[in-house]
């Protein structure tokens, strides 16, 4: 399951992830992390089975969580011209076979290379 | 080739329900099935469809007249200006104009994307005031309704082909292409293949001035040859226009390219009349026959080197070959809204809604596509520059004299360890520390030096030069550090070989 955190910026130099991944004995990877001014936005993959545990650990520790979506390609925006397929490393958009765009949201790391190449901009990410 | 049914014929079918209609797609497959023939006796019209940026467009716009009157001067809307180059209340809006701020986010395709939505926008114009349209200020807010005519002009639409664009640097490139991988990391391309409009008919034989067609949702109409049209490779255009009030925002889309600007989709499709055997066949082309180069865009040249030579075929697998690499490929077009474009049309006529229209003149078919005439190439600082004679700030007045000597030159840079530009020193300042009995270069060196960019052209340099009453110019890089030195003697001696 893929789980989006947003740290505050006093918090953003505490072990958290570490704590949890102790805490919880569970296998977490950290998919992508940002720290600017603004705080940290970590996005990571835990385990289904300890998702829910390790969502209220993080919560306890005051960090924001969002739990799922992460990615949303906006319908009434898309144009379906599939420019964005080539720049994603993980295959998570494809073509279905009517040239709609198909999108596995499990697949999406967050990495953001679709952002800036999509020309009527109607790709969201969350988190 | 003999005609087997007129237009009228067609038209006369059209009104009692009876046309065969079929999309370009499936001709390929009955053409294939059933042979030219039997397609042309059976098939009354094939419908094509595209759907890509389309950076040549605007709109114009009447915005009827306030009281008191204002002949309008400078106007923006949304923030987007206008071309006020015409009457008191009419204007252009070109599609790639952006937003002073929000630059890549929003422009003038953007505005008219909202327009047609049914959105609010604002417009403010300022003017000069005239006896005859005393106001000189304006600020109103305006629907579509509003305005008395709206209408979308698009001067280059549906490319018989296109370039396929890929990128070699060893960076990320951002072009009107789209965003290109390095070394060759992905590739896109435009056009719909088998269902554009003028690959299926590329004599220009039903397609012409003239013709009712399907314009972003709405009816528009052929109304030129297209801007750079080049029927002799193959690259024919046409010009469109139509009104904006009946288009809707799912053909007619405003986009952002990140680092090249605003533009706007434009979806278009045109019904060909098969009016005999040899129709039917050309109708019947497949993306296997439509070509298309791939091109290097990063070379930022006019002619960019041809990679291979590919087809819509292969464009459409999303792979393509280039020196045993696969590299992954899409559109920057919209295949599916295509298809939809010519399956919309397909009902329109099924229905009896759409009626064809034969040209009332043809488009041409041996106009040159000519490159821009360029009367003298103006030099660049960086391809008339010397090297430039450096020295550190500690040196003392002798080595400095002793390198005016020894290199030849007026003038000696001074710069830092990164070869950053600190100052500039002269014969004559050298001269004048010796007569004023100076020693130390901080104290004679110019610190505040007049310098160009390599990219400068050879007009700035010398604009400079005499602006500043001074002889030669440093040419530095964004980070000051100094690549060159612009004299005054070279651009004189530029001169006079003239």
């Amino acid at each position: 399951m893929k789980v989006a955190l947003r740290i505050k910026t006093e918090n953003v130099t505490d072990p958290i992830i570490s704590n949890v991944i102790l805490e919880k004995k569970a296998r977490i990877n950290i998919l992508s992390a940002q720290v600017n001014e603004k705080g940290g936005k970590v996005l990571l993959e835990v385990p289904d089975e300890k998702t829910e545990e390790i969502v209220k650990a993080f919560r306890d520790f005051g960090v924001e969580v969002e739990v799922g979506k992460i990615i949303e390609i906006l319908k009434d925006k898309c144009m379906e011209c599939g420019h964005c397929i080539t720049l994603c490393p993980v295959d998570a958009i494809f073509f279905e076979k009517d040239y709609a765009i198909g999108l596995d949201e499990n697949k999406c790391i967050q990495c953001r290379a679709c952002l800036d190449c999509c020309p009527t901009r109607a790709i969201k990410l969350y988190g | 080739m003999e005609n087997i049914r007129t237009i009228e014929e067609i038209n006369d079918k059209i009104r009692k329900g009876d046309a065969v209609v079929v999309t370009a797609e499936e001709m390929v497959d009955i053409v294939n099935e059933k042979g030219s023939k039997v397609a042309a006796k059976e098939i009354d019209v094939v419908t094509t469809g595209t759907l890509g940026a389309m950076c040549s467009s605007g709109a114009f716009f009447n915005f009827g007249h306030s009281d008191p009157p204002i002949k309008m001067e400078k106007l923006t809307l949304n923030g987007i200006e206008a071309y006020h180059g015409n009457a008191a209340v009419d204007c252009y809006l070109g599609v790639t104009k952006m937003h002073p701020e929000r630059r890549f986010e929003y422009g003038g395709g953007h505005v008219i994307e909202e327009l047609i939505s049914g959105k609010e926008i604002e417009l403010e114009a300022t003017a000069y005031g005239t006896d005859c349209y005393p106001r000189k200020f304006l600020k109103t807010i305006l629907t579509l309704d509003d305005l008395n005519q709206a209408i979308l002009c698009n001067p280059r639409n549906a490319y018989q082909r296109y370039a396929t664009a890929t990128n070699s640097r060893d960076e990320i490139i951002y072009t009107y292409m789209g965003k290109l991988l390095p070394n060759y990391g992905n590739a896109t391309y435009s056009g719909a293949g088998s269902l554009s409009p003028l690959s299926n008919d590329p004599d220009y034989e039903t397609i012409g001035i003239g013709n009712r067609i399907f314009l972003g949702g709405g009816i528009g109409y052929i109304t030129n040859e297209g801007t750079q049209h080049d029927p002799k490779n193959k690259l024919g255009t046409i010009m469109v226009h139509g009104d904006l009030k009946q288009m809707k925002p799912e053909f007619l889309k405003g986009a952002s390219f990140t680092g090249y600007g605003t533009s706007i989709y434009v979806g278009l499709g045109i019904p060909i009349p098969i009016l005999n055997e040899g129709l039917a066949k050309k109708t019947g082309i497949s993306d296997e026959e439509i070509k298309s180069n791939v091109l290097d865009y990063a070379v930022g040249r006019r002619n960019r080197p041809v990679l291979k030579e590919t087809n819509y075929a292969e464009l459409k697998s999303g792979k393509v070959l280039l020196d045993d690499k696969e590299i992954p490929v899409t559109p920057l077009s919209s295949i599916k809204e295509s298809v939809e474009i010519s399956n919309i049309l397909k009902k329109w006529i099924e229905k009896g809604t759409f009626f064809l229209t034969a040209p009332v003149e043809r488009l041409s078919r041996d106009r040159i596509f000519k490159p821009l005439k360029v009367v003298s190439e103006i030099p660049l600082a960086k391809e008339i520059m010397n090297v430039a004679v450096t020295c550190k700030l500690s040196d003392d007045i002798d080595t400095v004299a002793k390198k005016i000597i020894d290199e030849n030159v007026n003038h000696v840079a001074v710069v830092d360890e990164d070869y950053r530009l600190l100052g500039i020193s002269t014969s004559f300042d050298i001269t004048k520390a010796v007569a004023t009995g100076k020693t130390k270069l901080s104290d004679i060196m110019t610190k505040n030096v007049i310098t160009t960019k390599p990219e400068d052209s050879v007009n700035i340099c010398a604009k400079k030069l005499e602006e500043h009453n001074i002889s030669a110019l440093p040419v530095v890089d964004r980070d000051n550090k100094i690549i060159g030195i612009v004299t005054s003697e070279k651009i004189s001696s530029l001169l006079s070989k003239e």
